[in-house]
């Protein structure tokens, strides 16, 4: 008969980016139960919206995470902007839609480094840092900003990318993409990776709908589910197929952000052929008095971002929800049953972001 | 196997410059569009604070008494808001970060006496077109009062009412108007611009 101790696991650990607490409650070396905790970086940006313009909340709404920041953005953009039935030109969707799909690469990229960070294989980290790095630089040369780029505003955006900027940007999405393909071979060819990541984790189709699980984890485990289905920005105009697995262990989680990488870039390249001419923002007049709900498919997954206005400069209430917080009863569900060395990449392949999830 | 695989790759880094830069040792190259840090051509600003009200994480201060203008370079998060709003475009986001620093950097400008001979320091392009920070606005007869003015004014500081026609007795009720508050004035000058007939001026 073994003994069961708990094991205490972060806030501060060597595979965590951010703080969330475990206790990992044993049995020999297998976990029989894991109780998170959060509140360890709550910041309560929420609250915010009664102290900041509503034009002005888009900045701080783009600091809810540094990873999905256009995202927040554009989220929090279109739930104002439906709350006021403003139209957003066309030019200024696809622009949204370019960078947007940069930051689900810079979001999958960095998660890979992490990853490897994660089993051990320093090298392979480096490697998906230096490649990511070449993202950034594409969004120092049309924003302005490496990882906060206050481009989004209320009615479009700020600054335009011109077509010879496009062209650019296709060519550099180009020549990255035999890179991204040799590394992302490692990743699921590997046999020592596979070894870590293979069968590890099993989430099947049946659990994942039951827990409410998004993003690239609902998709791991067979469900079809990607809010750009609905067609909101230019996703309604492009060729799109959500990257589905089956076996919904950390290796199928893995496969289908390595699809997402190759996906997003066919995506920018579709956009940028199909860039329509014209305004990139409309002025907005007037003050929100309504109610919206705007859902967006983040590089974790899907975010929900509602507004309720009373028809002064400050919105009534604001919401965000985002993937992380869907995520983590599947994690904690993942946990029951695995081994101890396993539990750094089942945390890790939910792609954990509490920065969000706390705001 | 795993050698094989990544092999190219490591191979590859191993006859390559590194990917890192010795920053800020190694000087970095910036982007046109960059935003590093805030600068003001302090001799056209007219203090009128709108920087101030609408900085989303007040770093900036303005103080009227003493003609300052002050930054805190720690606070500032680059997003480029105040220069939008700024009436006089006095404001401009430059490539350049501020130097890593453990203090806490405040920058504060303040603005040379109003004569022409322009006591600051390289102020080749000082401004002979900004508005005197002195002086009362003035509307001349040409008015319609048709509220433009009142509408764009960052103070609320104009009232304007014209005549109303009444529907029933078909005769005009109520009164010209056109007043000034001079309190609270800033005379940013955006009046003066937004007015269709020009009759406002800044004497």
């Amino acid at each position: 008969m073994s003994k069961r101790t708990i094991i205490p696991f972060g806030p501060q650990h060597p595979v965590l980016p951010e703080p969330v607490h475990l206790d990992l409650v044993i049995e020999d070396e297998r976990v029989v139960e894991a109780i998170p905790s959060i509140g360890y970086i709550h910041r309560g940006l929420e609250k915010l919206v009664e102290k900041r313009e509503f034009t002005e909340m888009v900045y701080v709404i783009e600091r809810i995470c540094g990873i999905c920041s256009f995202g927040h953005g554009w989220g929090y953009c279109k739930s104002v902007e439906g709350n006021m039935g403003i139209v957003v030109p066309d030019r200024a969707e696809f622009l949204r839609t370019i960078w947007h799909e940069l930051s689900r690469m810079h979001s999958h990229l960095l998660w890979l480094g992490l990853l490897a960070d994660g089993f051990g294989f320093e090298s392979l980290f480096m490697h998906s840092w230096r490649l990511r790095e070449t993202v950034l630089d594409i969004f120092e040369k049309t924003t302005g900003g490496r990882v906060i780029f206050s481009v989004c505003k209320l009615g479009g955006v700020r600054k335009d990318i011109d077509a010879d900027g496009l062209k650019e940007i296709v060519k550099l999405l180009a020549g990255m993409k035999a890179e991204i393909k040799e590394l992302t071979d490692v990743f699921l060819e590997d046999y020592s990776v596979k070894n870590r990541l293979v069968g590890v984790g099993v989430l099947s189709r049946d659990e994942a709908a039951e827990l409410c699980t998004v993003g690239p984890m609902a998709r791991a485990s067979g469900l079809r589910q990607d809010i750009r289905l609905d067609g909101h920005g230019a996703y309604a105009k492009l060729a799109f197929e959500p990257a589905v697995e089956e076996d919904g262990d950390c290796h199928a989680r893995c496969k289908v952000r390595v699809r997402e990488l190759f996906q997003s870039i066919d995506l920018i390249t579709q956009c940028a052929e199909s860039m329509p001419d014209g305004e990139i923002s409309v002025p907005v007049k007037g003050s929100p008095s309504g109610e919206f709900v705007a859902r967006m498919e983040q590089p974790r997954g899907e975010a929900y971002y509602y507004s309720i206005g009373n028809g002064s400069k400050f919105l009534e209430r604001m919401r965000v929800r985002t993937p992380t917080n869907m995520n983590i009863p599947a994690m904690v569900k993942t946990l029951q049953g695995c081994d101890l060395a396993d539990v750094p990449m089942l945390i890790l392949t939910i792609d954990p972001c509490i920065s969000c999830t706390e705001r | 196997m795993a050698i094989l695989k990544i092999g190219k790759m490591v191979m590859g880094s191993l006859f390559r410059k590194p990917a890192t830069l010795m920053y800020p040792v190694v000087p970095r190259k910036w982007q046109e569009r960059t935003r590093g840090h805030i600068e003001i051509v302090i001799e056209d600003c007219i203090l009128c604070g709108i920087c101030a009200k609408k900085c989303p994480t007040d770093a900036i201060t303005v103080a009227k008494d003493t003609k300052s203008w002050t930054i805190r370079r720690m606070q500032c998060i680059q997003c480029s808001c105040c220069v939008e709003v700024c009436p006089k475009k006095c404001l401009d986001n430059k490539n350049e970060y501020t130097i890593p620093s453990a203090e806490k950097l405040v920058d504060s400008f303040e603005k040379p006496a109003a004569e022409p001979a322009a006591a600051g320091a390289g102020a080749a392009a000082a401004a002979p077109a900004a508005a005197p920070a002195d002086g009362t606005l003035k509307c001349a007869d040409t008015c319609i009062y048709c509220g433009i003015c009142a509408k764009k004014c960052p103070q609320d500081a104009l009232t304007v009412s014209r005549k109303k026609k009444n529907a029933q007795t078909g005769e005009q009720e109520g009164e010209n108007i056109w007043s000034v508050n001079a309190e609270t004035c800033i005379l940013c000058g955006i009046c003066v611009e937004a007015c269709p007939k020009k009759s406002l001026a800044i004497e």
